[in-house]
């Protein structure tokens, strides 16, 4: 039996403003088993929450899905109208927001929007629905008698629990988490991933978790995909990719985090800003700021390969040799 | 070595503007007691709410303390100084805010903006004099060349940029401490290491003395010499950077260890044995502020507040472990 739940082929995602198309994801493909944990890393801007919203198909008026396909259990998302979007969106693939402050209503006890988040999808009775609603708050270290609680009155690793019972309360088979612990403090935080790894195990979904906390990810992640201005330049096994990063963009980032217990060295950051997504520039799209560039990476993108088993990475310096002369 | 700051036994109490809870206190930072060695960075961190910025605040009298004494190059500072002495003070100490977006005045240019302590000041002479420094601090944070930057607003320039202007205006006025809190905290992580080192390059040159406010662990170990850290507005645990994280003696130090994401330790990583949250600082918890949440913790934790010891070289504690 296939155990790919989410296929994302070719995908090309973007805003349209008055000066033109932002390239925001721009031919970004991978795969996703029952199970796994998969890392999205990058700086701002690099696309990496578009890409979640389009898998949600919540992209807002201006942003469109150009090209591509999403494929979920047999199903395009690309292309699959709206209506029928609604019966899967939540059902099967559910989302963490960033900001559990904003993300939560603040005018509604947690309680009534657990309840919402039943009711509108599944029609059971009142009572089967509450029963739901504490069963996921107690999956979550939740007490029952929070269930009244406005949202100002929990602290911020309480409603980042709170979303993750929310995004848990349908049983869906994928939940993407979009920077879900930035802005909590590092002991709430490590909380909070234990728990999405306690729940992983006893529910068996799939996660795509971004962040731009590499050192993180590559800690939690079974696959981790770095992305930089709309495209995937590295792919592989988190270990791997932290072992031997290939891509001299995944270099600089690994570069970017001080070690907590190792030697200290002077470390160097990547210098220089991710390029305008309005007009990339031609060719390689980190070929600006690589301290490797080559006179290929000006004129030609390019693509995704595989260099180690699984371990894919868009480079010429790997692949180059036969072109460069 | 000459101390350049030294605070003892500095309290910082918050009044509590309620009906209810009327009379009431929250106690931000309790019996804060350091010293400040010249040119050495001194790193501070714990989570939000355990009194690091109240802390830097005080240090710069932006706040005045309950109790307890700031000596500044040897000298008490009293609790209201004329004028021209708290000017002379705030030229030595300098500070870099976290959030690089609100610290600059959205309706100024940059060149206004970095002119300002020069005015204040009164450093240098005539418009091409102090123009002339202006460019030569730009150049210095990586700003070059500097005409490109002096006529755009805070909103042309990107996070990192702006964190650079920031920068640039604490270190104009050849300052002798700079308090930094949290200054890479809002910034990406590609900048972060460049930051980083640039402030470590410009301490050097300039010879200043840094207090570096920070939630980042494996970021306090890069920067600095020291480590304090703090709980709940008490020390927890003082000594050098390497020896408080890889030999740390306080159970609160090895909660934000273990805690702090580093794909090194990933697997051999000991699970956190404590949840909560930090305690109100109203009515702060009897005793040890951290026994609520502490694993190792005894009866005799809750009596009284422990004294910090000493338990290696530099290296202090508050703990009765």
């Amino acid at each position: 039996m296939n155990n790919t739940i989410l296929t994302c082929k070719n995908l090309v995602a973007g805003y349209r403003i008055r000066s033109g198309f932002v390239h925001a994801v721009d031919d970004v493909s991978f795969e996703l088993s029952k199970g796994e944990l998969l890392g999205i890393a990058g700086e701002s801007g690099c696309g990496k929450s578009t890409l979640a919203f389009a898998i949600m198909r919540l992209l807002k008026d201006n942003a469109v899905i150009e090209k591509g396909s999403i494929i979920f259990k047999d199903r395009d998302l690309a292309s699959l109208p709206e209506e029928e979007v609604k019966k899967i969106r939540w059902v099967d693939i559910s989302m963490v927001f960033q900001s559990a402050m904003n993300a939560l209503n603040p005018v509604l006890s947690i309680g009534d929007q657990l309840l919402d988040a039943i009711n509108a999808h599944r029609d059971v009775s009142q009572k089967e629905a509450f029963d739901r609603a504490i069963e996921v708050l107690k999956l979550v270290d939740i007490p029952e008698d929070r269930f009244n609680s406005y949202p100002h009155q929990l602290s911020g690793g309480m409603k980042q629990r709170v979303m993750i019972a929310m995004a848990l309360i349908l049983q869906p088979d994928l939940i993407i988490m979009d920077e879900p612990t930035t802005a909590l403090d590092v002991v709430v935080q490590r909380t909070i991933i234990e728990k999405i790894q306690e729940l992983r195990k006893m529910f068996g979904f799939s996660v795509i978790f971004i962040t731009h906390d590499l050192s993180l990810l590559v800690e939690i992640s079974d696959l981790l995909a770095i992305m930089y201005a709309g495209r995937i330049v590295e792919y592989g096994p988190a270990e791997a990719l932290f072992n031997s990063p290939l891509h001299p963009y995944t270099k600089g980032l690994m570069n970017s985090f001080p070690s907590l217990t190792g030697p200290i060295t002077r470390m160097g950051g990547i210098e220089g800003k991710p390029p305008d997504l309005l007009k990339p520039p031609e060719g390689c799209r980190f070929q600006p700021r690589c301290p490797k560039a080559m006179k290929i990476c000006e004129k030609e993108y390019p693509q995704l390969k595989e260099l180690q088993p699984k371990h894919l990475a868009a480079c010429f310096l790997y692949t180059g040799a036969d072109k460069s002369d | 070595m000459t101390k350049i700051l030294v605070l003892e036994g500095v309290t910082k109490h918050f009044p509590v503007n309620s009906f209810r809870k009327h009379g009431q206190f929250v106690h931000a930072m309790d019996d804060v007691s350091f010293a400040l060695n010249n040119g050495e960075v001194l790193a501070i961190v714990g989570e939000s709410g355990s009194g690091k910025t109240t802390t830097a605040n005080v240090i710069a009298r932006i706040y005045k303390q309950t109790s307890g004494k700031v000596i500044f190059e040897g000298k008490e500072l009293s609790r209201f100084m004329p004028r021209v002495e708290e000017l002379e003070y705030h030229k030595k100490v300098q500070m870099i805010f976290q959030d690089p977006f609100g610290a600059l005045n959205p309706t100024r240019t940059v060149g206004r903006i970095m002119e300002r302590p020069f005015v204040i000041h009164k450093i240098g002479r005539g418009r091409r004099e102090v123009d002339e420094k202006i460019d030569e601090i730009l150049v210095q944070v990586g700003l070059e060349p500097p005409i490109q930057f002096t006529e755009k607003f805070p909103h042309e320039l990107s996070g990192g940029q702006r964190q650079r202007v920031n920068i640039a205006r604490a270190f104009a006025v050849e300052p002798d401490l700079i308090l930094a809190d949290e200054p890479t905290s809002m910034l990406d992580v590609s900048n972060r290491m460049s930051i980083m080192n640039m402030m470590l390059f410009l301490k050097e040159s300039h010879g200043v003395s840094f207090v570096y406010i920070t939630h980042d662990l494996a970021g306090a170990r890069y920067m600095s010499d020291r480590i304090i850290v703090m709980y709940a507005g008490m020390i927890m645990e003082i000594g050098p950077a390497d020896r408080v994280i890889n030999s740390s003696y306080h159970p609160y130090t090895k909660l934000l260890k273990s805690a702090a994401p580093s794909p090194e330790s990933g697997l051999k990583r000991i699970p956190l044995t404590t949840g909560g949250d930090i305690p109100s600082l109203i009515n702060p918890p009897s005793g040890c502020r951290f026994h609520p949440r502490c694993p190792f913790v005894r009866e005799d934790c809750s009596k009284e507040i422990p004294t910090i010891k000493k338990v290696g070289d530099h290296h202090y504690a508050r703990c009765i472990l």
